[in-house]
């Protein structure tokens, strides 16, 4: 990868480094996806967002237990997470590469890789992203401006979890 | 001893019934189930099962390969409350679990 966006500091903190440009497509991303992850549209995001607990419909009961338990959290904690990101591009000013440097703390860290993945499976799913298909799209097809989002996001992604994944290590419980 | 007549056997219904046990019996155990799908990355799988369940790397691993190559895994168990904790927690992290009971 030419240029990391994350990074540990030296205090072991999670530091993002973005082009203006970049911050203004995330910033962009976080509010759009603040108002879609509380209505979604019905249907396959919807219902990637926000999938059902039981599988079997003899279950409708505690279904719908479920969703009154748990599903107004869901919404308000993943808004909260968008609302972190935009937050933090905002306040952040920048340097004379024009590069913003915005250091996360242990939650944000959290928030920033649900947030990023969130986006992921709502751009993911309204493509139809399949295992099989890329979403490297030709010029012109209506899909090819969210499928370079999406792979721009993944790839923020990617880098945001390989720093958690060092972090977290390889000792647990193993039953 | 003739054979029973065969209009006299109630065959039951479900598993519950056979071995008389009540559904809503608290001591039914549960399993939560985490499916495959094209979005979240091998690596956020992991990374979430050993972040929530406090497995060990190679034990997410090797549940998030189930989940990859044969499209499901059971990823944790226990009594009905237990699990939906566990489903919402997996429902925050943007994966696609659900819960059955384990029969």
């Amino acid at each position: 990868m030419a240029r990391r966006a994350f990074r540990r500091n030296r205090r072991g903190l999670v530091v993002v480094a973005l082009h203006t440009e970049e911050v203004e497509l995330l910033s962009m991303t976080a509010r759009d996806m603040m108002s879609i992850v509380e209505e979604p549209p019905d249907g396959a995001v919807r219902d990637r967002l926000y999938p059902r607990a039981y599988l079997d419909p003899t279950e409708e009961t505690a279904q719908s237990e479920y969703d009154a338990l748990v599903h107004d959290d869901l919404v308000r904690d993943r808004r909260a997470a968008f609302q972190a990101i935009v937050a933090a591009l905002d306040a952040a000013v920048p340097n004379a590469r024009g590069q913003v440097e915005i250091t996360l703390g242990a939650e944000q860290e959290l928030q920033w890789m649900t947030a990023v993945n969130d986006a992921r499976l709502v751009i993911g799913t309204a493509l139809g992203v399949t295992e099989d298909l890329d979403t490297d799209f030709e010029p012109g097809d209506p899909r090819f401006e969210y499928g370079v989002l999406y792979s721009w996001l993944t790839g923020l992604h990617f880098e945001l979890v390989s720093l958690l994944l060092d972090e977290i290590g390889e000792a647990g419980s193993d039953t | 001893m003739s054979p029973p007549d065969i209009e006299e056997i109630t065959i039951p219904d479900t598993v519950e019934e056979l071995l008389g046990r009540d559904e809503t019996s608290p001591d039914v155990p549960w399993v939560v189930i985490v499916w495959n799908d094209p979005v979240n990355t091998i690596d956020y799988v992991i990374f979430v099962f050993q972040k929530l369940f406090g497995y060990s790397r190679a034990k997410a691993r090797r549940l998030t390969m189930q989940v990859h190559n044969e499209g499901k895994s059971v990823v944790a168990n226990g009594a009905r409350e237990k699990c939906e904790a566990d489903v919402s927690r997996l429902h925050a992290y943007g994966l696609w679990a659900t819960m059955q009971k384990d029969d």
